[in-house]
């Protein structure tokens, strides 16, 4: 009960953040119609990081995705098939070439940590289970990621916790199968474990 | 900026979400009927574990990088382009007024293309459904099966600019929301029932032979469910043979057991047979064991396949072919969608072959439509999805690599120079 507790109030801050985000974006007026690529991108670093790293809880950091990756993602969140409520009406009016030019920026800055305290025994564990669920079959071996699949190494821990339990909880729309039978199943710990392998490569 | 009053409405009520989203998450059993027993052992198969799915770009090729050029035919038949710009181009089925719908997968979009002021056009008709890969058509209405999901539009092409509230028969249907091959290829047969896939929930495992592994049949509005066939892995692809009128279906056989295969299948459901078991997870193609999930007899009462589609060929959409515009040696095969592969260090497939049948259910595959692949540089340029022959007796073949659909006629020798003016007038 008291795990739900916490939960409930870390996902009450997660929607509080975001949407404080979202607002301060709108107040901004940055997305207004016909901003440039450069000012999109301020944007995307309110949250996201000025050089695509992240220093906001649980918003992910973008430098270093693959390209392909990144426009996929815009792409599916533009459409309505992965719903984000924060990020819904940022993308919604953006072009195939914005998303093009997004895609390119963050795919070539590059990724550094995020700060977060990294526990080398759960940097040990989550190797192992990396390695049980052939995690670098699509992600590669240094996890930096691929294609439609997204660099995991440097990542944020929070995100990372994040998005691998929402893909074991409830199946992620818009996203392959793949994931979620990769995670289902696992236990928190084993998702925390691989949380903080990722974020220490 | 309703934007913006959107953004504060939903932050008020984030408060409210929060505890709901607490409660549903608190669960920690996997989603249902995902498959924590997956049994796939890439190690043991001594394949490349770098192999991966290829990604299916979003955005759809310019029409003047269609690699139409690439496209390689028997003699006497052509290839053009029909319509571009639909990302993700898959399912296709023709409505009464001549409305092609087609379905995508991972993009959640359907188009409806049209011919609009003499140009063709594709509109997106609907987008943000899971994988609405399911579509039929009947009595003017247009049905769509996402993953879980099952809507009926009527009267849809008197409505494509403005798409009603459909009529819901989810519950009816009632067919397990398990994502893992779970989009939906359905059709309705000549006993117009309508004909549903239901994929494994894993690459290989023990599945539950009660819910997965199966294609179903219904009656339209989702009652009287009966199991047609079982030990299916994942079909997209089925359509009636027009004389025998029985069900003939493609099977992608599993991965990571090996390059060379299992191979996928073509089957034959018999007059007589519906409910025979096809093998998964225990025997493959023509009586392969599986190397992971073992039991005494494992191809004991299993309906061998009429004929092998090839190695991870992702073997998709089959239509047999009742036309006149193609040569005579040509009416009542079947032509076969081959996706290709993605779990094969040599790629294979990328194009669309023939399948010649024969009364007693054996079959020969030869190819057709080639050249999307290059072997020896290990490339591809395109990946067939779907094919659908047209009423002039033409046949569509989706891309879903590059977003278009090419239509391929033929002319005999005799009408070939005649014809040649007419090239590139809009058909």
């Amino acid at each position: 009960m008291r795990g739900d507790v916490l939960h409930a109030v870390s996902t009450w801050w997660r929607s509080l953040a975001l949407g404080l985000a979202a607002v301060a974006v709108c107040m901004s007026g940055a997305f207004a119609q016909g901003t440039s690529l450069a000012e999109k991108i301020q944007t995307c670093g309110v949250c996201h990081g000025e050089d695509g790293n992240s220093k906001m809880e649980n918003i992910p950091s973008l430098a270093g995705q693959p390209e392909f990756f990144v426009l996929n993602q815009l792409f599916l969140m533009r459409e309505g098939v992965r719903k984000v409520d924060a990020m819904a009406p940022l993308v919604k009016d953006l072009e195939d070439a914005d998303l093009d030019g997004l895609a390119k920026h963050y795919n070539k800055l590059a990724p550094k940590p995020s700060g977060e305290p990294i526990d080398p025994a759960l940097v040990k564990r989550g190797a192992e289970v990396a390695a049980q669920k052939r995690c670098g079959s699509c992600h590669l071996p240094t996890l930096a990621g691929q294609e439609q699949m997204p660099r995991l190494a440097k990542q944020r821990i929070d995100y990372l916790i994040f998005t691998l339990k929402s893909y074991r909880d409830t199946p992620r729309a818009g996203a392959d199968t793949a994931m979620s039978a990769a995670v289902a199943g696992l236990p928190d710990s084993d998702l925390i474990a691989l949380a903080h392998y990722a974020a220490s490569l | 900026m309703t934007t913006c009053r959107s953004i504060r409405r939903s932050l008020l009520l984030a408060g409210t979400f929060a505890g709901v989203f607490a409660w549903s998450a608190a669960a920690q059993a996997p989603p249902p009927g995902f498959s924590a027993l997956d049994k796939s052992n890439p190690a043991a198969s001594k394949q490349d574990t770098n192999l991966k799915p290829h990604p299916t770009p979003p955005i759809a090729t310019a029409q003047d990088k269609l690699p139409l050029d690439k496209i390689k035919l028997p003699a006497g038949f052509k290839a053009e382009v029909w319509s571009t710009g639909h990302p993700g181009a898959r399912t296709m089925v023709l409505g009464d007024k001549g409305t092609l719908f087609m379905g995508t997968r991972l993009i959640g979009r359907v188009y409806a293309i049209i011919n609009k002021d003499g140009k063709r056009e594709a509109k997106v008709l609907l987008q943000g459904l899971t994988q609405p890969n399911g579509l039929a058509f009947k009595d003017g209405a247009l049905y769509v099966f996402a993953i879980n999901k099952v809507y009926r539009y009527d009267n849809i092409e008197d409505k494509l600019d403005n798409p009603p509230q459909p009529v819901e028969l989810t519950e009816k249907y009632n067919l397990p929301d398990t994502i893992h091959h779970n989009w939906k290829y359905v059709a309705f047969g000549p006993d117009g029932k309508m004909y549903v896939q239901v994929g494994a929930n894993c690459n290989i495992c023990e599945i539950n032979p009660g819910i997965h592994g199966q294609i179903r049949r219904y009656d339209a509005d989702g009652s009287n469910m009966e199991i047609v066939a079982r030990g299916v892995r994942n079909t997209v692809g089925f359509d009636w043979h027009p004389q025998t009128k029985e069900l003939w279906f493609t099977d992608n056989g599993r991965d990571w057991a090996g390059n060379e295969g299992p191979s996928d299948e073509l089957n034959r459901i018999a007059k007589g047979q519906e409910g025979a078991n096809y093998g998964f997870p225990y025997c493959h193609a023509n009586g392969v064991a599986d190397p992971d999930v073992k039991k005494p007899n494992p191809c004991a009462g299993v309906t061998m396949p009429a004929a092998l589609t090839g190695p991870h060929a992702g073997t998709l959409g089959i239509k047999f072919y009742t036309g006149d515009m193609f040569p005579a040696s040509y009416k009542n095969v079947a032509f076969i969608a081959r996706r290709g592969s993605w779990n094969r260090e040599k790629k294979f497939g990328y194009d669309v072959a023939i399948a010649r049948t024969a009364a007693n259910g054996s079959a020969k595959i030869e190819p057709f439509m080639t050249g999307l692949l290059d072997e020896g540089k290990n490339e591809f340029y395109g990946r067939p999805t779907y094919v659908l022959p047209m009423p002039d007796g033409s046949l569509l073949v989706s891309d879903e690599q590059n977003g278009a659909t090419y239509r391929i006629s033929y002319d005999t020798p005799a009408t070939a120079s005649v014809q040649q003016k007419g090239k590139g007038r809009v058909r």
